[in-house]
């Protein structure tokens, strides 16, 4: 009975510690972190080719005349950082607008990846009232 | 009204807690009468609960705004379904839709099973009915309802979500909802069991029946959220690992896991804690998938917003749910104690061990990577988040693990298997397996993971096919009836063994549609009218840009013609819709072409009208089709798995030989037919009604009405219509699509002959329209059977009973004895 006993704990031992050593390897490169446009500007190296979710207002948008591709630049508490991206962008996306972008930074240049642009809902059950029909992007 | 619904809630409240009070004290005083009046309290709630629902339904459909909850969710321009939908499009009202459920449920199994299980019922009372005061207290302190304003009632409502105002939103959450509310019936009994100690089997035979029924309706919420996840969000995708999506997931694992571990106790005796468990969690998960999505410890699309009210009354229910149900089990483990040991890891038990673990290892994984970036900001600080491709890279190996057991587990006896028997069963399947492997190879699809998953799929499917023929042909050379009669014959004999073979396959056929994924192709386009791309096979021209408003929204649609190795095959007309009070999230509707091959699927993702610039996302999902597909044969064969003992298996005995066959070839004639008139919407006397509905989607041109075909205020003798009526009727007699004679009448006419394109209302229910089909036929076969089972003991004459049962028992006899050899 002890023997039994004794094998069922080992097994589950090793069952855990490998479970568990997988896990934690693979958490490492599918973690993003979420941050604030200013909390990564005070240091900017640190965060450099991390993976980030990056929080902040869209500022002086500009768009590539025929392309689907965006140049604008993020801001939070006073900090900047220029960010790209190529793709299609939600309806809300605009200057102003409250946004998180997924992606990496590289040198000065935040790049967003591919579907990589959330536009943050006011809330979605309390949607605000009456607002201009955009024109779209 | 809003008073009397608050009244009637406090009411509900009040015969809950009796019917508790009542139940716990006339079990333990053995008391008849005070049990009696205990199940009486607990069918006044259902009726009260049922009454408030009426109200609030009530108030809804006349627009009665003085009800904040009402004037939030509704406004009076809303269809009248979506109107009814309402109902549970909040936290509040889905609270009350969650416990009118549960009390529906509670009453029909008390009602059931009153006389089978005596004495667990007054535990199962008390049970279902302590989880109603937890929500009703909820509402009735917190999140009432019916609460009214305190200033002037505004006299429009806010109305419902736009995204909600969707087909599937209507009826998924009402299904999940139904399913997580379907399993708080087993932990009643399975909570009931271990108080009286009534711990012999009897008791599982109840909890397996409504686990079956929870877990159907969990699967079926499950699917329609993939679907609106699918048309309605417009990412191309079905799902997303969104934690609601998750929580929905995770009683699902557990419950499935139940559904196979319950073998083993029936058949060995072991695992009996651990299944009491199962039910235990699973009912836990239910709950804390309420709490996650109503509490807003996690974010998500949908989740309902912060509340740290809830989420610390959700906890506090939670440990209670814990402490007490453990507790028990703890204090009952000496009545619990296995009556075998595992003989051979080479056995199904042991697969169903593995299994078992598998998913619930599942669950805890997907719960630690829902709840993870609640943990790592409450250990670190940093808001660490993982997303989509973390929750691949592990379910996607777990997934074909269990599907590759799935085939595995029916091949192995139980206790132990030999190894003459394996290599005998092994032929077939390993030869598919590895057949589709070559073929996926020499094609040179990716072998990691779709390829292998296809060969997976082989490999179940012939397992499956063969355990039908095998226990065929046993019945067949024991009855002497024709294989398909007895195929047949051995699914009445044992339902759940071969219904649960079907479900199988069509978990089978969704994990086809999985693996498509891997071959997804999408792109960008941003298009001038009069240009073209080509995606795929497909090459797309952005015709125009159209912008209509109804009074409820305003719409820019996207016109595209599609073509394929050089043929208009369609026109599709993505759109953006602009609900009136929810102009700042425009609702995206889909176009999406459907095959068995593959769907194209086309977004406008932006527009600029000035110009007429269009932006589309195309997305093409290879085997899409087949999940929903699969869902309806696993529907089916759960249904199977559920009809009641008799009815199926009397009828079976009695159906003459060839019966079967005759029959099926009949269904098999008939059944391409139905599947046509279910997409056309009927063939023969759909001539004219076609046309009616075509008129309706385009504008006479007589240049006065601006009028659809069939709505011209000079309608006979109107010029224009004249002129396009006999167009109309003799494309439709040529047998051309109506996308063919869109493009013609656009070509001839112009773009302005389109009125607004369709609201896809009709042709979502037409999707719909094959399971209920389905559906219809199995309740019509249960009804015959039910029916055939009755006259022969009526009409047979007495004489030659004797007869019929010693043939019948001497039939059953050699059965049982050669599907030992099976089983």
């Amino acid at each position: 009975m002890s023997s039994k006993a004794v094998k069922i704990a080992v097994t589950c031992v090793v069952l855990a510690a490998a479970l568990g050593g997988l896990l934690y390897t693979t958490l490492s490169d599918g973690t993003e972190y979420y941050m604030h446009v200013d909390e990564v500007m005070t240091d900017p190296s640190a965060w450099q080719g991390k993976h980030l979710q990056l929080h902040g207002f869209v500022n002086d948008l500009r768009q590539r005349p025929n392309s689907l591709d965006y140049r604008f630049q993020v801001q939070n508490n006073g900090k900047v950082v220029t960010a790209s991206y190529s793709g299609v962008v939600p309806d809300t996306f605009k200057n102003g607008s409250e946004v998180v972008l997924k992606g990496r930074l590289r040198g000065g240049d935040f790049q967003v990846e591919p579907n990589g642009v959330l536009a943050k809902c006011p809330s979605r059950y309390n949607p605000n009232a009456a607002g201009p029909t955009g024109a779209g992007s | 009204m809003a008073s009397l619904g608050s009244l009637t809630l406090l009411a509900t409240f009040v015969a809950a807690a009796y019917a508790v009070a009542a139940s716990v004290a006339g079990a333990r005083r053995r008391s008849t009468p005070l049990i009696d009046s205990g199940i009486g309290a607990f069918y006044l709630t259902a009726g009260l609960l049922t009454v408030t629902s009426a109200i609030i339904v009530r108030a809804f459909v006349v627009g009665d705004f003085t009800i904040r909850y009402v004037q939030h969710y509704s406004d009076s321009v809303q269809p009248l379904a979506y109107k009814i939908a309402s109902y549970w499009g909040g936290l509040d009202g889905s609270i009350l839709f969650w416990v009118f459920l549960l009390s529906v449920f509670g009453t029909v199994a008390v009602a059931v099973n009153r006389e089978r299980h005596r004495e667990l019922i007054p535990w199962v009372v008390a049970v279902i009915a302590a989880t109603e005061m937890f929500f009703i207290f909820i509402m009735v302190v917190h999140n009432n309802p019916f609460d009214t304003f305190l200033t002037t009632p505004p006299a429009e409502g806010k109305g419902l979500n736009p995204l909600l105002q969707n087909f599937y939103m209507a009826i998924h959450p009402p299904s999940l909802y139904t399913g997580f509310v379907a399993m708080t019936i087993p932990y009643a009994f399975g909570i009931a069991a271990l108080v009286t100690g009534h711990l012999d089997d009897s008791w599982l035979r109840a909890v397996r029946r409504w686990t079956m029924i929870g877990w159907l309706f969990l699967t079926f919420g499950l699917t329609l959220g993939m679907l609106w996840a699918y048309e309605e969000l417009g990412w191309g995708g079905f799902w997303a690992w969104d934690p609601v999506e998750n929580a929905g997931l995770l009683p699902w694992f557990t419950a499935t896991a139940f559904l196979h571990s319950v073998m083993v106790q029936e058949r060995r005796g072991m695992l009996r804690v651990w299944n009491v468990t199962l039910v235990i969690v699973t009912f836990f998960l239910t709950i804390f998938g309420t709490f996650m999505t109503r509490s807003g410890v996690v974010q998500s699309v949908h989740a309902f917003g912060e509340d740290h009210w809830l989420a610390g009354v959700f906890s506090a229910f939670m440990v209670v749910i814990v402490v007490f149900s453990f507790g028990l089990v703890l204090y009952r483990l000496p009545l619990l104690k296995s009556r075998h040991e595992l003989d051979s890891w080479m056995s199904r038990e042991a697969a169903f061990l593995a299994n078992n673990w598998i998913l619930l290892f599942s669950a805890f994984f997907v719960l630690f990577a829902t709840m993870f970036p609640t943990l790592a900001e409450a250990v670190t600080g940093h808001r660490l988040t993982v997303g989509p491709p973390f929750f691949n890279k592990w379910m996607l190996p777990i997934g074909l693990i269990l599907l590759l057991l799935t085939g595995i587990a029916p091949l192995l006896a139980w206790r132990k298997t030999t190894l003459t028997n394996l290599l005998a069963l092994f032929t077939w399947p390993a030869a598919a397996t590895l057949v589709t492997g070559a073929a996926v190879y020499t094609l040179g699809i990716r072998v990691w993971t779709s390829g292998l998953c296809f060969a997976f799929c082989a490999f179940v499917f012939v397992t499956i096919i063969q355990e039908f023929v095998r226990g065929a042909a046993v019945r067949k050379g024991a009855s002497g009836t024709d294989i398909l009669t007895a195929m047949i014959g051995l699914v009445g004999r044992s339902r759940r063994r071969y219904g649960g073979y079907i479900v199988h396959a069509g978990i089978v056929l969704m994990f086809l549609g999985f693996a498509g994924q891997g071959y997804k192709q999408d792109a960008q386009l941003l298009l001038k009218p009069g240009q073209q791309a080509t995606v795929g096979a497909f090459t797309l021209r952005h015709d125009a840009l159209t912008v209509t408003s109804d009074d409820q929204k305003q719409m820019i649609t996207g016109h595209v013609t599609v073509s394929r190795s050089g043929r208009v095959i369609a026109q599709m007309e993505p759109a953006k819709w602009f609900f009136a009070r929810h102009e700042e999230q425009p609702t995206t509707e889909v176009a999406i072409r459907r095959a068995p091959g593959e769907d194209l699927y086309i977004v406008l993702a932006g527009y600029e009208v000035e110009t007429q610039t269009a932006t589309y996302a195309v997305t093409i999902n290879p085997l899409i089709n087949w999940i929903w597909l699969g869902f309806g044969v696993l529907a089916f064969g759960t249904g199977i798995a559920l009809l009641p003992e008799r009815a199926f298996a009397f009828a079976i005995a009695k159906v003459p030989a060839g019966a079967v066959t005759t029959g099926l070839m009949l269904l098999l004639v008939l059944l391409p037919a139905t599947a046509r008139a279910a997409q056309n919407g009927g063939q023969a006397d759909q001539r004219s009604a076609r046309v009616k509905a075509l008129e309706g989607q385009f504008m006479c041109m007589c240049g006065g009405c601006r009028a659809a075909m069939n709505n011209c205020p000079m309608a006979p003798g109107c010029h224009g219509l004249r002129d396009q009526e006999p167009k109309l009727e003799a494309y439709v007699a040529q047998g051309m699509s109506d996308e063919a004679i869109k493009a013609a009448f656009v070509k001839e006419y112009g773009e302005e002959i389109l009125l607004e394109p369709p609201d896809h209302g009709f042709n979502k229910l037409a999707w719909l329209f094959p399971y209920l089909m389905g559906g219809a036929g199995a309740a019509a076969i249960g009804m015959v059977a039910w029916r055939w089972s009755r006259t022969p003991q009526q009409t047979v004459a007495p004489s030659a009973h004797p007869a019929a049962a010693g043939e019948d028992a001497a039939l059953k006899e050699k059965l049982e004895d050669e599907l030992r050899d099976l089983d």
